[in-house]
């Protein structure tokens, strides 16, 4: 990996454009091709220029190898008080002289968006802005982007079928050689790994990188609560800041942000009712396979982990994922992005050790404040389903914001946690670790969330409706018991299998022998 | 059509030498804001501005401009004239207009292509 720091001065439309100049000769002797060199030419000049025009300086930091060039253009300026507004073509608050050069169109933001395959943008007034922006140099990076996250062991698997009824979107098929998820399907909740009693469906265990004195330790709010009734989340919180790190931050804290911008959102922006609250990742790939309809209800922002991970480029991060979602969140950074994602089980260990087992329970702390919003809280997948079915057909719940979350209890619930779900949700809501880490904030999407296609029949559409016709009949043939001895979920999973060369007809163990009746 | 026979169908001046007057120009763009000019911005697509200041250098050096026509007989800064020699660019100084300069290259290349499809 190659990487460069340029200084760019404020003010200077001479020399504007200095930085993306030599980002250039980088990317030109790395043999990139033309087309991506413009893309991240284009990105990286109207960053440059926004530098110039609106700050008192600032400096674009680059990263570049074989399959992306990542930049932070950073400045300290005046920051922008509006983002949803800078992002609007043709808002622009550039001065006259900007204006005569041909800058301050109120495009520079969009283009470089435009340009961009990943990008965000991160403003507080007063103090200045950063944009960062991934341009990737060959096709192969944009596809293979992580999906899903949820980890197999093949070989432990028992073939109990389990994990096929507990699939929400019937993603999963067990056949010889253990289970197998269709990732166009899967969203990354923990439906599988938690019906899983083999481990042969997991979260996948890392221990990560050296810490040191630099990094920042990231914990979901629900971590601090796995450790017993004699550790409350404050003692947990103690000991997690002797473990050798620079700072120890909680979830909670961007939680608590997005939670307060959700609701201005919903009572001063949003002209659709309820809005959703972009909390849990996996509910939102949920939304984006099967109910696209509803895009429009989400709120505008990153989740949490996301708006957590924008501030990770400043210092390291290790950052505890307490699921599949979770961690594909986490581990599709650019370059730049000094991110280190582990599972929780890598520092239960250490702190057990420091915690003991035998201390007294914790008494209550002060209670927490309730929250002033009109927020619904649903949490379970079957229930996600039923109620996102519902607001689809024009059923509104009684509620301005709807919060929902894949797992039991919100992120309380996830199989990665060793105490139940109900139990940790207590503990943590008894204590007194309230989020005051002033620097959380929410953070505006800056690109909109899109509807996710499920896997294309045939690239031709002819052929893929005669497909369609074939699977339909072939549905009908089959006993419709929706076994999943055949090792798919349904017997109209496993019909759509069949006709996609996936697997034989003879899985199904109910069909007579002889030649199969398929009615037309 | 061959930027230097371009520039002599509309009457413009052409300012710098090399390569770049060999290019193929196959469309125009006009714009006074330099976001629009980035963003169509390719080798084939000659930029039309009134914009005639030195800004125009960036654009050449870091994406690949085809070439810029300068309006109302401009004086072409001579470092821009040097930076489209090094990238092999073309700057040709129209002695009109936007509007009608425009209106000749419109001419000169759909006028071109039409007579090409009625052979």
């Amino acid at each position: 990996m190659n990487s460069a720091t340029y200084s760019i001065a404020g003010g200077d439309y001479e020399n504007g454009g200095a930085a993306s100049k030599r980002l250039k000769a980088i990317l030109k002797k790395v043999g990139a091709d033309p087309k991506a060199i413009r893309r991240a030419m284009v990105a990286a000049y109207e960053a440059e220029m926004n530098t110039v025009i609106h700050a008192r300086g600032g400096r674009m930091r680059v990263a570049v190898d074989a399959s992306q060039v990542d930049v932070v253009v950073e400045d300290e300026g005046p920051g922008i008080p509006h983002i949803g507004q800078a992002m609007v073509e043709g808002y622009s608050t550039a001065p006259p002289e900007a204006r005569e050069l041909g800058f301050g169109a109120g495009m520079g933001l969009p283009n470089i968006q435009r340009n961009s395959d990943r990008f965000s943008l991160r403003s507080t007034p007063g103090q200045g802005t950063q944009v960062h922006f991934t341009v990737y140099l060959t096709p192969q990076t944009a596809a293979g982007a992580a999906v899903n996250s949820v980890a197999i062991a093949p070989d432990r698997c028992r073939q109990c079928l389990r994990c096929l009824a507990a699939c929400p979107t019937g993603a999963i098929r067990v056949r010889e050689g253990g289970p197998r998820i269709l990732e166009h399907l899967c969203i990354d909740c923990t439906s599988c790994t938690a019906a899983c009693d083999a481990g042969a469906l997991g979260l996948g265990a890392d221990a990560g990188r050296e810490r040191d004195a630099e990094t920042v330790l990231v914990v979901p709010g629900a971590f601090l609560a796995q450790f017993g009734p004699g550790a409350g989340p404050e003692q947990v919180l103690a000991a997690c800041e002797e473990l050798g790190f620079a700072r120890v931050r909680v979830l909670d804290a961007w939680e608590a942000a997005l939670q307060k911008a959700v609701w201005a959102y919903a009572q001063d922006e949003s002209e659709v009712h309820p809005v959703l609250a972009p909390v849990c990742p996996a509910v939102l790939n949920l939304i984006r396979l099967r109910f696209p309809s509803l895009l429009g209800h989400v709120a505008p922002f990153l989740t949490p982990w996301e708006a957590a991970r924008e501030e990770c480029e400043a210092a390291r991060m290790t950052a505890v994922a307490a699921c599949p979602a979770q961690r594909t969140v986490l581990s599709t950074p650019g370059l730049l992005t000094r991110l280190d994602v582990v599972s929780p089980a890598a520092l239960y260990n250490e702190l057990h050790a420091r915690l003991g087992t035998d201390a007294a329970a914790v008494p209550p702390q002060a209670g927490r404040q309730a929250s002033a919003c009109d927020a619904l809280q649903v949490s379970g997948i079957r229930h996600v389903v039923k109620v996102l079915d519902e607001l689809e057909d024009g059923q509104m719940p009684d509620c301005a914001v709807l919060e929902l979350f894949a797992c039991d209890e919100g992120c309380f619930g996830s199989p990665a946690w060793t105490e139940d779900a109900f139990v940790a949700r207590h503990r943590h809501e008894r204590s007194a670790v309230v989020p005051v880490d002033g620097a959380a904030g929410a953070v505006r999407r800056t690109r909109p969330l899109t509807p996710r296609g499920g896997l294309r029949l045939d690239v031709d559409m002819g052929r893929a409706i005669e497909k369609l016709a074939r699977i339909d009949a072939l549905t009908r043939a089959l006993p419709g018991r929706d076994c999943g001895a055949c090792g798919a979920p349904t017997c109209a999973a496993l019909a759509e299998d069949v006709v996609l060369g996936q697997t034989d007809v003879r899985a199904c163990i109910h069909l007579e022998p002889g030649p199969l009746e398929i009615p037309v | 059509m061959r930027a230097d026979n371009l520039a002599r169908e509309i009457g413009a001046e052409l300012c710098s030498a090399g390569a770049g007057e060999m290019a193929e120009i196959e469309r125009v763009y006009a714009g006074d804001r330099m976001s629009d000019l980035l963003h169509e911005v390719d080798d084939h697509t000659l930029l039309v501005t009134n914009l005639a200041h030195r800004v125009l250098i960036r654009p050449i050096e870091l994406v690949d401009v085809a070439g810029i026509c300068l309006l109302n007989g401009a004086t072409a800064d001579p470092e821009l004239v040097a930076a489209a020699a090094e990238h092999g660019a073309v700057v040709m100084v129209s002695p009109d207009g936007m509007y009608e300069t425009c209106g000749r290259l419109y001419a000169a290349l759909e006028g071109r292509k039409a007579g090409e499809s009625r052979r």
